[in-house]
């Protein structure tokens, strides 16, 4: 049985990863949740706590600022990971977006 | 909708037979929220943008499709529900009340969506809102116990 010949790297190459374009891996873009008259302050706090793991206390604070202020910033990220979040808000029905940074 | 036991991660639940009624009658109008509804971004401005909303729009639809296979196996699958004097009773574990509640949030805010996503509140209760305003308190009923019951039995989730 033939051995199977491991790759060699000549001296200096060195191997990239696939590469992203700078903006997607900036934390350049915010995740924002905005008030809306609907959805209960309860189950917000119930989501921000399971979507960020925050505790009870920061995931509340979050929650009267979308209800007092209209919206909160949840989030500073890269886009990949901003668009992770604003799924995972929505799909628990939340008016969520993403929004770069400016 | 009263929590009876919490062990091992299962939250048993007892229901009268009429709330089981109204409890399915409310999850049957499930999906509610319009699809292409929900938007990525307010400002608009990201890169690839309408990809990207396209592959939202596609996540959220495949969801909402599971989900109400998920549901329909769930309400009428067997040794699902027991049946007693008093009513019902079901055992769910956290995911299944997680996904429970997305569920009666989408019929909640699916059925204000419908009526025109009124703010502060619907003045008038007519013939024509009033399905949309029942399923709205009915489901926001529903997930409040349900909130209520993690808050009691998982003091990790809530502490």
């Amino acid at each position: 049985m033939a051995e199977t010949a491991a790759p060699e790297l000549l001296p200096g190459t060195i191997t990239e990863p696939e590469e992203k374009s700078k903006s997607e891996l900036e934390p350049g873009y915010l995740v924002i949740c905005w008030n809306d008259p609907v959805n209960f302050m309860h189950y917000v706090t119930h989501v921000f706590q399971v979507v960020f793991g925050w505790n009870r206390k920061k995931a509340e604070f979050h929650m009267l600022q979308v209800h007092e202020q209209g919206k909160s910033v949840l989030a500073r990220e890269s886009m990949e990971k901003a668009e992770h979040y604003v799924h995972l808000l929505q799909k628990y029905s939340l008016h969520a977006t993403m929004e770069r940074d400016e | 909708m009263k929590l009876v036991r919490v062990s091992a991660e299962q939250w048993q639940f007892q229901l009268g037979k009429r709330e089981k009624l109204l409890f399915f009658e409310v999850l049957k109008l499930y999906p509610c929220i319009p699809s292409a509804h929900q938007t990525l971004s307010k400002k608009g401005g990201l890169p690839e943008q309408e990809t990207s909303q396209q592959l939202l729009d596609e996540a959220l639809a495949e969801q909402r499709a599971e989900y109400k296979q998920q549901l329909d196996g769930w309400m009428h699958g067997a040794g699902k529900w027991t049946e007693n004097e008093k009513g019902w009773r079901v055992t769910l574990s956290v995911p299944e009340i997680e996904w429970l509640l997305q569920v009666l949030n989408d019929i909640r805010v699916g059925s204000w969506v419908i009526l025109g996503s009124p703010d502060p509140s619907v003045e008038e209760v007519n013939e024509h809102n009033a399905p949309h305003l029942w399923a709205m308190e009915v489901a926001g009923a529903f997930q409040t116990a349900l909130l209520g019951a993690l808050e009691h039995g998982s003091p990790d989730l809530h502490g």
